[in-house]
C-alpha cells in the first residue's frame, strides 16, 4: 500500500503538534477510490462495445476502395431521365473514359448529356444510330442502355455481339423472348451483363441479407411478406415543340408521336406499366431474400383512374405470389397504384421472431427491424453492429387514453435501425459492382441470369391480370436452356 | 456546544454506498454528454413547462448561454460525480449536485397536466427520480459522508486543526 505510506509520512508534518492520521483515517479516506477504478473500466468496456458496433457498421461500405484502376471507356445508349442518373452516379466513379452518347432527341437529351460529360473532360461523340456508333467506336468496352424497355433486348445483344460489356436497366425486356435471347448472347459472347436492379448492390440490401436474414436469421420463419410502391398521379412529361424530334425519327424508332416517345410507360408493346416500372425492383428483393422463385402469382389490376386514349397500362395493380422457401411455404403481397403516393415505397419481410422494414430511400423507411418479444434477445447482434440499440420511441401514443387493449393483442415489438446508410447516388453501387467486374475485381452481382428470374415472375403479373386467373410457374420457367 | 446525534456506523456505510451510487449516475451523465457527438441541453430546456419555462427557454434560445449551459452542465456533472464517488469535498459536491437537480426538476417538473414528449422510463407524479436522488443528496450533504469514509477525512486530518474527530 504505498499511497498509504507516503500519506503516513506527509502526515507529521503537516499536522503538527496536531491530532495526526492514523491507519484507520487512510484505509477509510481512501475506502471509496476503488469505485472510481470500477467506473472507468466499466466506461472503458462500455466504449469498446460501441466502438465495435460502430465499426461493424461501417465496414461493409470500405469494400472497394481500390488504388490504381484501368481506365474502361463508355458509351451511354439512351440519354433520358434513367441515362441521366445513371451518367451522374458514373461521374463519381473513378476510371471511366466515356466515348459516346446515343440517343435519338438530339435537340434535347443528347445534346444535353454531350454537353455535360464534354464540360467535364470527356471527349464525347454523339450519336442517333445505335448500330453507327458500335461501327465508329470500336475502343468503347462497356455501354450502358437505358433506352425504353421495348429496345433493350435488341440493344444489349447487338452491343454484346459487338464485344461491349452491357448494363442494361430493367426491366431486361418486355418480353420474356428477348429477355432469353439477351442471356444467350451473355453466354454465347462471354461479356458481362449486368441489370439494372440496383437493390442488389445497396450495402443496406446486401447487409440485410447476408447477416439479419443468412448469418443471424433474425426474423426466424419468414412466412408473410408485404410491399407497395404507391406514387402519385404523373403528369404528363411533355416536350417543348421547338425540339420536337422529326416523326420520320420517331416512327424508325417504333414511336407513334412525341408524346407516345415522352411518356412511352402508359403503353402496352413499349413498356410494361406499373408493375414492371416500380414493381420489378421490389419483387425481385422477394425472391432473393426469401432464396426462391414463386411457385405461383394471383393478381388484379385496371385502368381505374387514367384516360385510356393516353393509358394502356394499368395504373393499379395487386398481386400476390406463393413462395415455396427453403425453410417452407410463404405468401407475399404486393401493390402499385400511380394515383396516390401515400407512404410510397417500402418492403417487409415478416418472421416468426421479427419483422424487416426495408426500403432504397435514405429518407423514408430506410431499415428498421423489429424483434417480437418472444424472439431470443439480440444483445449480441447489437454488439457486433449488425443492428442498432432498440430505438426509444419518441412520443406516447396519444389515443391510448379510453382504449382498452385485449389481452389476446401482441405486445409492441422493439424497434432497432439497420445502421447502414448510402451515402452516394443509389445506383452507384450497382455500377461500381459493374465496373469492377469488367476490370475482373468482381462477378456481377444481378447478372443476366438473375434478372431473367425477375422478369418471368414480373411479366407473368400482367398475364395473370389478363387471364383473371391464378397462374403457376414451372421451376424451369426461370431457367434459359441451350448454353451455347 | 451542539449535541452531535451520530449515526450508527452501519447507516454511515450506507450512505456512503449510497454516495458512491449517486456519484456513478453523475459522472456517467456527464461523461456520456462530453463523448457524445453533439449533446446539447437544447431539446431538454425547449420542452420546459411550469412557473419558469420562460428561463429556460430564454437559455437555450440565447446561443451564448446555451452554450453556457452546456458546457457547466457536462463538465459540473462529470466533477461532482467524481467527488462523490472519492468523498472529496463532499458537501460542496452534495451542494453543486442539489443545485442541478433542482434545474433538471423545475425544466421539466411532474406536475398535474403537464405532458412531455422526451422520452420517460417511469411514471411520476410530481415526485420524479431527480427529486428522489435529490433527496439523497440532502442526506449526503447533512453527514458529510465523505468524512467518514472518503478523501475528505485524509483532508481533513491533513489541513483542518480542531482536533474534532479526536474529541468525538
Amino acid at each position: 500500500m504505498a499511497g498509504e505510506d507516503g500519506k503516513d509520512k506527509a502526515a507529521p508534518a503537516a499536522a503538527e503538534g496536531q491530532r495526526k492520521l492514523d491507519r484507520r483515517d487512510v484505509l477509510m479516506g481512501l475506502s471509496t477510490v476503488p469505485a472510481l477504478g470500477l467506473f472507468g473500466y466499466a466506461w472503458r468496456k462500455q466504449n469498446q462495445v460501441k466502438q465495435a458496433a460502430a465499426q461493424a457498421a461501417v465496414a461493409p461500405r470500405e469494400a472497394a476502395a481500390a488504388g490504381d484502376v484501368k481506365e474502361v471507356n463508355v458509351a451511354l445508349l439512351g440519354a433520358g431521365a434513367q441515362g441521366q442518373v445513371l451518367t451522374e452516379a458514373m461521374q463519381r466513379i473513378p476510371g471511366l473514359r466515356f466515348r459516346a452518347v446515343c440517343d435519338i432527341w438530339t435537340e434535347y437529351n443528347q445534346r444535353r448529356v454531350v454537353n455535360t460529360l464534354k464540360r467535364y473532360g470527356h471527349e464525347v461523340n454523339g450519336y442517333v444510330d445505335y448500330r453507327e456508333m458500335l461501327d465508329k467506336e470500336p475502343a468503347i468496352e462497356a455501354v450502358i442502355i437505358a433506352t425504353p424497355d421495348f429496345w433493350h433486348a435488341e440493344h444489349a445483344i447487338a452491343c454484346l455481339k459487338a464485344g461491349k460489356h452491357v448494363y442494361c436497366e430493367k426491366e431486361m425486356s418486355n418480353t420474356l423472348e428477348g429477355a432469353r435471347n439477351m442471356v444467350l448472347a451473355a453466354r454465347e459472347t462471354g461479356k458481362l451483363l449486368q441489370i439494372g436492379h440496383q437493390r442488389r448492390s445497396n450495402p443496406r440490401y446486401i447487409h440485410c441479407h447476408d447477416k439479419l436474414l443468412r448469418e443471424a436469421n433474425l426474423l426466424g420463419r419468414i412466412v408473410t411478406v408485404n410491399g407497395q410502391w404507391n406514387r402519385a398521379v404523373a403528369a404528363d412529361l411533355g416536350a417543348p415543340e421547338r425540339y420536337a424530334i422529326p416523326q420520320a425519327t420517331l416512327t424508325q424508332f417504333g414511336f407513334k408521336d412525341m408524346h407516345q416517345f415522352r411518356n412511352w410507360r402508359w403503353y402496352k408493346g413499349l413498356g410494361g406499366g406499373p408493375i414492371v416500372d416500380l414493381g420489378s425492383h421490389q419483387l425481385d428483393i422477394y425472391s432473393w431474400f426469401l432464396g426462391s422463385n414463386p411457385t405461383h402469382v394471383t393478381a388484379s389490376g385496371g385502368l381505374l383512374y387514367h384516360d385510356p386514349a393516353t393509358h394502356e397500362w394499368y395504373d393499379t395493380v395487386m398481386v400476390i405470389f406463393d413462395y415455396m422457401t427453403p425453410a417452407g411455404p410463404a405468401k407475399a403481397y404486393y401493390q402499385t397504384q400511380t394515383t396516390n403516393g401515400s407512404q410510397g415505397y417500402f418492403e417487409t419481410f415478416m418472421g416468426d421472431q421479427g419483422t424487416l422494414l426495408i426500403s432504397e430511400s435514405e429518407l423514408n423507411n430506410p431499415g428498421s427491424i423489429y424483434r417480437d418479444p418472444n424472439a431470443p434477445a439480440w444483445d449480441a447482434w447489437i454488439q457486433k453492429g449488425y443492428i442498432s440499440a432498440p430505438v426509444v420511441p419518441e412520443e406516447k401514443e396519444e389515443g391510448a387514453s379510453g382504449a382498452i387493449a385485449d389481452v389476446r393483442e401482441s405486445a409492441a415489438p422493439d424497434r432497432h435501425k439497420v445502421p447502414i446508410t448510402l451515402t452516394d447516388p443509389y445506383h452507384q453501387p450497382h455500377l461500381q459492382n459493374f465496373f469492377d467486374a469488367v476490370r475482373g475485381k468482381a462477378t456481377l452481382n444481378c447478372p443476366a441470369e438473375v434478372g431473367y428470374e425477375s422478369a418471368v415472375a414480373v411479366l407473368k403479373v400482367n398475364e395473370a391480370i389478363e387471364a383473371n386467373a391464378r397462374l403457376a410457374f414451372r421451376p424451369e420457367d426461370f431457367r434459359v436452356g441451350g448454353t451455347a | 456546544m451542539m449535541t452531535e446525534t451520530r449515526a450508527s456506523h452501519w447507516a454511515m456505510i450506507g450512505i456512503t454506498l449510497m454516495r458512491v451510487l449517486v456519484g456513478w449516475h453523475f459522472m456517467y451523465e456527464g461523461l456520456a454528454k462530453l463523448t457524445a457527438d453533439s449533446w446539447s441541453a437544447a431539446g431538454f430546456m425547449k420542452q420546459s413547462r411550469g412557473p419558469f419555462a420562460g428561463f429556460f427557454r430564454w437559455l437555450a434560445s440565447d446561443p451564448t448561454m446555451l452554450a453556457y449551459s452546456d458546457t457547466i452542465t457536462m463538465w459540473g456533472l462529470t466533477i461532482v460525480g467524481a467527488c462523490l464517488i472519492l468523498g472529496l469535498f463532499t458537501r460542496l459536491a452534495s451542494l453543486g449536485g442539489i443545485g442541478f437537480l433542482l434545474l433538471f426538476y423545475l425544466c421539466n417538473p411532474p406536475f398535474i397536466g403537464y405532458f412531455y414528449t422526451i422520452p420517460s422510463e417511469g411514471s411520476y407524479l410530481i415526485v420524479n427520480k431527480n427529486l428522489v436522488e435529490l433527496g439523497a443528496l440532502i442526506v449526503i450533504f447533512a453527514t458529510g459522508s465523505g468524512k467518514f469514509a472518503g478523501l475528505d477525512r485524509i483532508v481533513h486530518g491533513l489541513w483542518v486543526r480542531k482536533p474534532r474527530l479526536a474529541a468525538a
